[in-house]
């Protein structure tokens, strides 16, 4: 029994072995991830914050196929989804040393953030144009717009932050100056955007 | 990165599509209507299976050492169920009082 423990030590060292790089990634990518985890977690309070405001509410939440367009909102998904697939591609162009394929992948990605940002404007002005403000709507409580405005505005503004790096990135990848881990970096925090997409998706307009 | 043995691209078009067929399936499920609790299990269950992929396959956290991949699992998954479960608890308690 002590010597099958023995055993595993060698694989748990691997895997959980301390040192000087304890998850085995560079420190760069190391703080990246924290910054993820901790980026996430704001966003985990924002939904828990949504999720009491709608359990709450005295009353009932509107529902939400009649006050958005579904498709229009499968249509954003779609675009971050496939920009998500272009970053990974841009990454591992650039880990393999493909530059022309890493650009044009970040160039793509750049085009998919646009267009994203670009239907969100528009379902913003349009539901603004409907009456929908931080302080009332005319489908429900006032925490129903309070809750979209918020969610969505946050996760726009990472969007916009995420597409300025991007950029940032590319132009420095054309003239050469942007290592592959540089490229990974941003996407990502790329990825991490589109993660953050699928839960505000899920539970804000389709639960 | 294992993917490099084989198309090293190969990896992200089948989560893109992957991601999409989900999505399509969530739409449908709640443009069917289905009863309330099966929406909520289907859903939250596919939105999970989502945000696995896109962790795994394009944030590579399947090639990363597990202590990495827990760290990030862990600090996010846990601290969130922990909040909620408190705020559940809490908006139980205010619901009661604001119905009474």
């Amino acid at each position: 029994m002590q010597a099958e423990a023995a055993a595993h030590v060698p694989a748990l060292e691997a895997h959980w072995g301390g040192g000087a790089a304890p998850f085995g990634a560079t420190w760069q990518k190391t703080m990246m991830w924290i910054f993820i985890v901790t980026d996430g977690l704001l966003f985990s309070g924002l939904l828990c914050g949504y999720g009491f405001l709608r359990h709450v509410s005295p009353v009932p939440w509107p529902r939400q196929s009649e006050v958005f367009s579904i498709p229009f909102i499968a249509l954003m998904t779609f675009i971050l989804i496939t920009s998500s697939m272009t970053m990974g591609t841009a990454v591992t162009a650039a880990r393999l040393g493909d530059r022309k394929r890493a650009l044009n992948n970040l160039v793509f990605t750049i085009v998919g953030g646009l267009c994203f940002l670009g239907c969100q404007a528009y379902e913003w002005s349009h539901l603004i144009h409907e009456g929908a403000r931080l302080t009332g709507n005319p489908w429900g409580p006032p925490q129903f717009t309070q809750a979209f405005f918020v969610l969505t505005g946050f996760h726009g503004s990472h969007v916009l932050s995420g597409l300025v790096i991007l950029t940032i990135t590319a132009i420095r990848a054309s003239m050469g100056k942007t290592p592959a881990q540089g490229v990974e970096m941003a996407g990502l925090y790329w990825h991490f955007v589109d993660l953050v997409w699928v839960f505000i998706f899920t539970l804000f307009y389709l639960l | 990165m294992s993917e490099t043995t084989g198309n090293p691209y190969r990896i992200y078009r089948i989560t893109w599509v992957i991601l999409l067929i989900i999505t399509t399936a969530m739409l449908g499920a709640e443009a069917f209507h289905l009863p309330r609790i099966f929406l909520i299990v289907f859903l939250l269950a596919f939105m999970m299976v989502k945000a696995t992929m896109i962790g795994g396959n394009f944030m590579h956290l399947r090639y990363e050492k597990p202590s990495l991949a827990v760290m990030v699992a862990a600090g996010i998954l846990v601290t969130s169920l922990i909040l909620y479960s408190f705020i559940s608890r809490e908006s139980h308690y205010i619901a009661q009082r604001l119905s009474q």
